[in-house]
């Protein structure tokens, strides 16, 4: 949700008419998803404290995926606005529609429909990515597991269950994808 | 909250001492090894499962449906961890007992695992995203299957494939860090160590590595731009030419 506000905040700096607030949105984009989620949430972790910032793991690794994910959700947002014709803009300008009307009528439903498949693939991705988690110490399933397999040395058995696990959150998540895609591709032709 | 504390001289300075660089650069060397040993593993074993998973036996098709769609799913994070557990504790395959402990060896696995299941995904995505009709009109031509496959589908698709595939390849030099977890002395593990001896400030050391990770990634990214551009003005430049 965070990762959403963020994200959406972003692509309007990035689609803005002015300048350097494009700039400053492209800025953002490319640094944070060009450097890995392990680098962001380490950052929040281990970084903030040395200016005196002490947040719990969880808030930390909460806040690196955040960050990191935004960027992400801010491409597929810009990527759905820009999509939608510029002479379906200008027809509805025409046709004497206020901005408020084009946006609402017109443009949003349109960029709404090309950016949820990207969006419900970022929120799988976001899933798996919690597992990093465990990285800075936060006890989720994947750090979970390290500690039941080392203790109780059945590696294969541990994994195999997490494994089921993973995949019952994220095979779900990928087919609720394809549905929606799949409507609102239907609604978009029609 | 000690904000001046960023900017501390002290933290920053020891970045122009060459013992620090060769440090770094040694774990920039196993990122790197890591990564493009992935990198070619997994576009060799993902173009196979492509197209073993488009081939017409169904005895191939369903196991390596399986495997992809089950690895795709799944965290990197999660397949490092096992491969590694699992590495040590060794695998028999057929009476022969493999093991392995180097975190390197265990990394490039994982990763290779993981990506060639993606890749596999964005080569098939490729190849059938070439219009059926011009398959028919090539063999309609009298082209044999190879002919077809070299002239008329295989140009479109590895063009329509190159986005798709540099950018599986950022997130894979992204996902070497993951390696740090195994104890890889990889780049993200290396600044860690730095500033765990107050070589630098946590901040200071993180903002380089991200600053190393970004001019990697970013430079990826501009390259496959112009590639994507390129082969299209090419094809109209020969166009041209006809």
């Amino acid at each position: 949700v965070l990762a959403l506000v963020l994200g959406t905040i972003v692509a309007m700096l990035r689609v803005s008419a002015i300048a350097p607030l494009r700039a400053i949105g492209a800025a953002y984009v490319e640094f944070l998803r060009n450097v890995p989620l392990l680098v962001h949430m380490f950052f929040w972790v281990f970084g903030m404290p040395f200016v005196g910032i002490v947040l719990p793991e969880v808030v930390g690794a909460l806040l690196g995926l955040a960050f990191y994910t935004s960027a992400f959700v801010a491409e597929a947002i810009r990527a759905g606005i820009q999509a939608v014709d510029r002479g379906q803009v200008e027809a509805a300008h025409a046709l004497g529609l206020t901005y408020g009307q084009r946006m609402r009528y017109v443009v949003l439903p349109q960029a709404f429909a090309t950016t949820i498949p990207p969006l419900g693939n970022l929120a799988i991705a976001l899933t798996k990515n919690t597992s990093v988690a465990s990285a800075v110490l936060v006890p989720e399933l994947m750090y979970q597991t390290e500690v039941v397999s080392a203790r109780s040395f059945a590696i294969y058995s541990t994994f195999a269950l997490a494994a089921l696990l993973y995949l019952a959150l994220t095979i779900p998540l990928s087919r609720l994808v394809a549905a929606l895609e799949l409507r609102l591709n239907r609604y978009r032709v029609a | 909250v000690d904000l001046a504390r960023l900017l501390e001289p002290r933290y920053w300075t020891v970045f122009l001492e060459w013992e620090i660089w060769l440090f770094l650069l040694d774990g920039l060397r196993a990122t790197l090894t890591i990564a493009i040993v992935a990198i070619v593993l997994s576009l060799i074993f993902g173009t196979l499962l492509a197209l073993g998973r488009l081939s017409p036996w169904r005895a191939l098709r369903w196991p390596i449906a399986l495997y992809v769609e089950i690895v795709r799913a799944l965290p990197v994070l999660f397949i490092i961890f096992f491969v590694f557990f699992g590495g040590a504790a060794g695998i028999t395959l057929f009476g022969v007992k493999i093991s392995w402990t180097d975190p390197i060896v265990a990394a490039i696995l994982a990763l290779t695992l993981y990506t060639s299941a993606v890749n596999a995904e964005i080569v098939r995505a490729g190849i059938l995203s070439v219009e059926r009709g011009q398959v028919e009109a090539a063999r309609s031509l009298g082209l044999s299957y190879v002919q077809t496959m070299q002239h008329v589908v295989l140009p479109q698709a590895l063009r329509r494939m190159v986005p798709p595939q540099v950018s599986q390849m950022i997130t894979l030099v992204k996902d070497t860090s993951l390696a740090y977890v195994i104890g890889t002395l990889e780049l993200l593990n290396k600044v860690k160590i730095l500033y765990s001896g107050f070589e630098t400030g946590p901040l200071q050391g993180l903002f380089v590595a991200a600053c190393i990770y970004f001019v990697i990634n970013y430079s990826l990214s501009l390259l496959s731009r112009r590639l994507e551009v390129q082969p299209l003005q090419q094809v109209r430049a020969e166009a041209g030419t006809v």
